[in-house]
This record gives structure tokens, sequence and C-alpha cells, in this order.
């Protein structure tokens, strides 16, 4: 790196050629003012190659004289680096052009989906500097939470809207079945939101990270336990539940509720969204270290894009089939806490048109099981 | 002169850079499209069909480009295949682009229609492969991997597999009476779309060939029409042909 491009960086990180204030990452900053205090002059390759962030400068032709190690590779899927190389080397020369600080936000699709912000400025001897940021995260966590305030408002607003309204015909009405007919659509309401209400607490409880109950489980018998509770359902909808547990006894220590919660939840899931014919299979087997019990459904799938998704909070994948079937939208975000209460995890893979399988997975201590 | 040649060199690299650049643009709008038919996204329809009027302009500054180097530079040998294999795969993925913004088209016509979830997985995987296929077009391109870009061929055969299994699962449905008339017929044409991007990116691989060791695959076909012309009836095909001047 050239010597002068390297005093340049730091000695006038903060000013761009117009002597104006310039807007530089904070890290960026900190690392200039301390290099500048301290009288001998650390390794500034080493400094940036440390950086957390995409930083690269440009030489007044435009040409790059210097990348960091995150500059580089700033997502590490060629497609997407080479666009992000191209939109610095954009906004470099528009940097150039206009004297001007630029700063972009990159929304690329990946897949994995990144979101990332460039931001160049010109330096006051003719180089510019590109700061790369990839707020991927920062931009999901955002999107979870916008998404919730939207989906929470609504899983509680729909019933207590419909129960007013449902009250207030019920109010005028003297024909017994018109009566008969409202009041049980009111209990429906009732119902829903009381189930709703219900798994609130269950996930919030959950969250807490309350002492497990300790109880020495069979996982067989809990198996076959959360099978034989929805067989009357799936019988209802021509589903067939297909259980294989293995004979020999595989013992876990855990809550026992919680855990028979979160199979019964996945069984209940692969019913709900299989078509009559189809089977449902519920399997127990030992991987190395660890215990797993799958959840295997012939149903509609989930797309791609919503796998990432399905554990949040009210996350609906078909918003209008998902409210039909009568959940609360709150069962697989119970059953992953339930799973990181246990030390394990749940994971999901899905096709579209062939069906989801979905795998509770809990590590087996050494001496647990035979 | 040598400084001269340096300054060629250095242009030659920066197309390629660009090239690789307009084959990434193809790589981000696949899976875009995919999901602008699956999710029936109106916007992000819009956004391809804008997008693809600058690859549009960027494939028309990169054919400039490669048409100044061939006329001020007049390279032989490799360099001279190169560029002419760049001036035919700029074509390759610009096209590519358009058969991108053409499922987003359809993806507008049959906007509110629910699609079964049967062909929902199957165009998933199309575009997923579409997309893999044009991935390891460029990883080949870059690399100059000529056993890569032969392999393309294969891989397409799985993404050709999948037009026909979409094709069959769109007449099931028909059959079942799930599907409308009008929706069944964009999706067999969107099939065919995803099923030439594919196309397209073996043809990248022909042209990464071409430009590596001068083979093309139309030298099958004309070193046939010169032995029926012989009365020869051999199927010799020279392999690889070295080119002019190498």
């Amino acid at each position: 790196m050239a010597a002068a491009a390297v005093a340049s960086l730091f000695g006038a990180v903060l000013r761009d050629r117009r002597n104006r204030g310039v807007v530089v990452p904070a890290a960026v900053q900190d690392l200039a003012a301390r290099s500048i205090e301290q009288s001998r002059g650390p390794d500034y390759e080493v400094v940036l190659n440390a950086l957390p962030l995409g930083v690269v400068l440009a030489a007044s032709d435009g040409s790059v004289i210097f990348r960091n190690r995150v500059a580089v590779s700033v997502v590490g899927l060629r497609h997407v680096d080479l666009l992000v190389e191209a939109a610095v080397d954009r906004l470099i020369r528009q940097t150039f052009d206009t004297a001007e600080a630029k700063t972009e936000r990159l929304e690329l699709f990946g897949p994995p989906p990144r979101v990332l912000i460039v931001s160049t400025v010109e330096l006051a001897d003719g180089f510019c500097l590109a700061v790369i940021e990839d707020i991927s995260e920062r931009s999901r966590i955002d999107s979870v939470r916008t998404d919730f305030v939207a989906n929470i408002s609504h899983e509680l607003k729909t019933p207590v809207g419909a129960l007013s309204i449902l009250a207030e015909t019920l109010q005028g009405e003297a024909d017994p079945a018109v009566i008969a007919h409202l009041s049980s659509q009111m209990i429906k309401e009732a119902h829903r939101m009381s189930d709703t209400i219900d798994d609130l607490l269950e996930l919030s409880k959950i969250e807490l990270d309350a002492p497990l109950r300790q109880n020495n489980i069979d996982l067989g018998a809990l198996v076959r336990e959360a099978a034989e509770r929805h067989a009357r359902t799936a019988a209802a909808g021509g589903v067939t539940i297909a259980t294989d547990v293995p004979e020999a006894r595989f013992v876990v220590t855990g809550d026992r509720i919680q855990l028979l919660s979160a199979a019964s939840n996945l069984i209940d899931n692969a019913i709900k969204y299989s078509e009559p014919g189809d089977t449902v299979s519920v399997r127990l087997y030992r991987e190395p270290g660890k215990l797993v019990i799958s959840v295997e459904d012939e149903g509609i799938g989930i797309p791609p894009a919503d796998l990432d998704r399905i554990f949040e909070r009210f996350y609906r994948v078909d918003k209008a089939r998902g409210r039909g079937t009568g959940g609360t939208g709150l069962g697989l975000s119970i059953v992953r806490h339930i799973m990181a209460n246990h030390g394990g995890e749940v994971n999901v893979a899905s096709q579209e048109g062939e069906g989801s399988s979905f795998r509770l997975i809990l590590p087996v201590q050494i001496g647990d099981n035979q | 002169m040598e400084e001269l040649r340096k300054g060629f060199h250095g242009e030659i690299n920066e197309v390629r850079q660009s090239l690789a650049t307009l084959a990434a643009s193809v790589i981000e709008a696949i899976p875009r499209a995919t999901n602008v038919l699956l999710a029936s996204d109106l916007e992000g329809a819009e956004y391809l069909i804008l997008t693809d009027d600058e690859i549009d302009a960027r494939s028309l500054e990169l054919e400039d480009r490669c048409y100044r180097l061939l006329a001020l530079q007049a390279p032989v040998a490799g360099e001279l295949r190169q560029l002419v294999a760049i001036l035919k795969m700029i074509g390759e993925i610009e096209r590519s682009a358009d058969l991108t913004v053409n499922i987003a088209k359809a993806a507008r016509r049959i906007y509110g229609h629910n699609l079964d979830p049967k062909l929902r997985g199957i165009i998933s995987k199309m575009g997923d492969q579409a997309q893999q296929l044009f991935a390891a077009a460029l990883e080949a391109f870059e690399t100059e991997d000529v056993a890569k870009a032969s392999a393309l061929d294969d891989m397409d055969s799985y993404l050709d597999g999948l037009q026909r299994q979409f094709v069959q699962a769109i007449f099931e449905c028909n059959l079942a009476g799930t599907i409308d008339l009008q929706v069944a017929i964009q999706l067999a044409v969107v099939a065919r779309f995803y099923e030439r991007i594919g196309d397209h990116a073996v043809n990248i691989g022909e042209r990464i060939l071409y430009a590596v060791s001068g083979w093309r695959p139309e030298l099958k076909g004309a070193a046939r029409h010169k032995a029926r012309l012989a009365g020869d009836d051999t199927d010799g095909v020279p392999f690889p042909e070295v080119g002019p001047g190498s």
C-alpha cells in the first residue's frame, strides 16, 4: 500500500477535499485517531484487514490501490461479490466526478439475500475511500420486528373486531336461528382469541428460561403418545400416521410436558397441511451424540423464501390458509424455544408440492442410553 | 511496443471483468424472477424490467469496446479468439436477461391465480438449476476451466428433465381441473424460458472452449457435411482445432 495513500487515509479521513465533514464509520475514525496518537505507526494493512468492514482505496484515475480482506470477498458468493465490486467502482467514479461523498444501499437477492451499504468519500490529496458495510443481519432483525408488530396486531384485532360486529348484529336480532348462528360464531372467535393468549403465555413462560422440570423421559413412549393424541384428527382428514419407534429405550432428561408439546405441535401441523390419502411419518432414531424425532409429511411443502422465517412468532407462509387451519401462528416458535431450553434444536427441510420434514434434535449425554 | 501490448492486455482484462459482472447480473436476476412468479410480486417484476434496460445498455457498451479493440489492436491467436468468444457470450447473457424479464411478465399475466404446490416446487427447482448453470458458466469463464465448461451440457440435461416434468404436472393439474387454461399456457411458456436460460449457459461454456482451445461445436456438423460431400461416411470430428496463428 502506497505510503502517501496511507497518510491520506488516516490524516484526512474526517474531511473531504472541500474541507467538509464526512460520514466515516466510527470504527475507521477510531483507528485513525489511535494511529495518529501513537508515536510509532502500526502496520496499517494489518489494522485495515482486522476491520469487519470492507475498505477500498482508489487513486485519482479510479484505479484501486488497496482492498482490505473483507473487500476482497465481501459475501463469499462470486456473483454477489462481482456486483458489489461494480457498485464500488461506479460510486468511486461518481465521487471523483462530483467531488461529493456518496452512499448507496445495495439489496442483493443472493440467495441468501444480502443488504450492504457502500459509502465513498474523496480524500484531500486525490484519493477516494470506499467503505462497505454488511447490514444484512440488522436488516433481517428489523424486518422480523416490523412483521411481528403487524402480525400480532392482526392476530389480536381480528377476533376482537369480529366479536364486536357479531355482538352488534346480535343486539338487533330476533330470529332464533340467526341468534344461534351468530352466538356460535362468537364462541368460535372467543376461542380463537383465547388460544392465541394461551399460546402467548406459554411462549413467554418458555422464553423466561424458567428451570425445567427434570424428568427421565422415555422418548419412544413420548412419541407414541404424541401420535395417539392426533390419531382421531388424522383419521377424520383421511391422513395416516405411521410411527416408527425402535424397541430399545431411548431415555433423556428434560421437561416431559414441553417435549410432548413440541412433538405434538409438529404432528398437528403435518396433518393440517396434508391431503386425504397422505401419510405422516413419525420416527425416533439415534445419530452419533444425539436423538432425533422426525415428522415427515407429503403435504403442500414450504416455499424456500419462507423456510428461514417459519419459526418466528406469528409468521404465516400462506396468510389466508394459515388462519383457516385454526392455528395461532405461535406453534413453531414454541417448538424452537422448547428445543433451545433442552440444549437441542429443530430444523426443517421442505420442497413445495412434495412435503416437509421437521427434526427435533436432542443431545445425548454419554452413558444416557446404551 | 511492449508498453502498447501491456495496455492492450489490461483492456482485455477489463473487458473480461465487465463480462463477468454482466453475467453476475443475470445470476442475480434468475432467482428474483422465480420469486416474482411464486410470490406474485408486481413491484419485483417492475424492478426486473428496469434492470434489463441497464443490462442492454451495458451489453452494447461492452460490444462496442470489443469492436474497438478488434479494429485498433488487430489481435491474433488466443487474444483474437477470446474477443470473438466474448462478443458471442455478450449475446447469450443479454438474451438470458431478456428471458428473466419474460418470466416476470408472465407472472404479471397470471397475477391472482393460485398455483398448485407441485407446480410451485418444480418452478423453484428450475430456477435453482438455471441459476447454478449460469454460476458454473461464470466460474468456468473466470478460471478458463475447460472441464467445467464441458460439464455444463450435462447439468443442462437435468434442467431439460425438469421442464418435461413440469409440462407433465401441468397436464395432471388440467385433468384434475385445478388450473385455468390461460395459466397453464403461460406456465408452459415459463418452463421454456428457464430451459432456454440453461441453453444459453451451455452456449457460454462452448464459447469458453473455443476461446481456450479453438474448438467449436459446429465443427461436428461441418465435418459431417464435408464427409458427405466427399462421399465419405466416417464421422471424424477434429478436436481440438487450433485457431489461426496460435
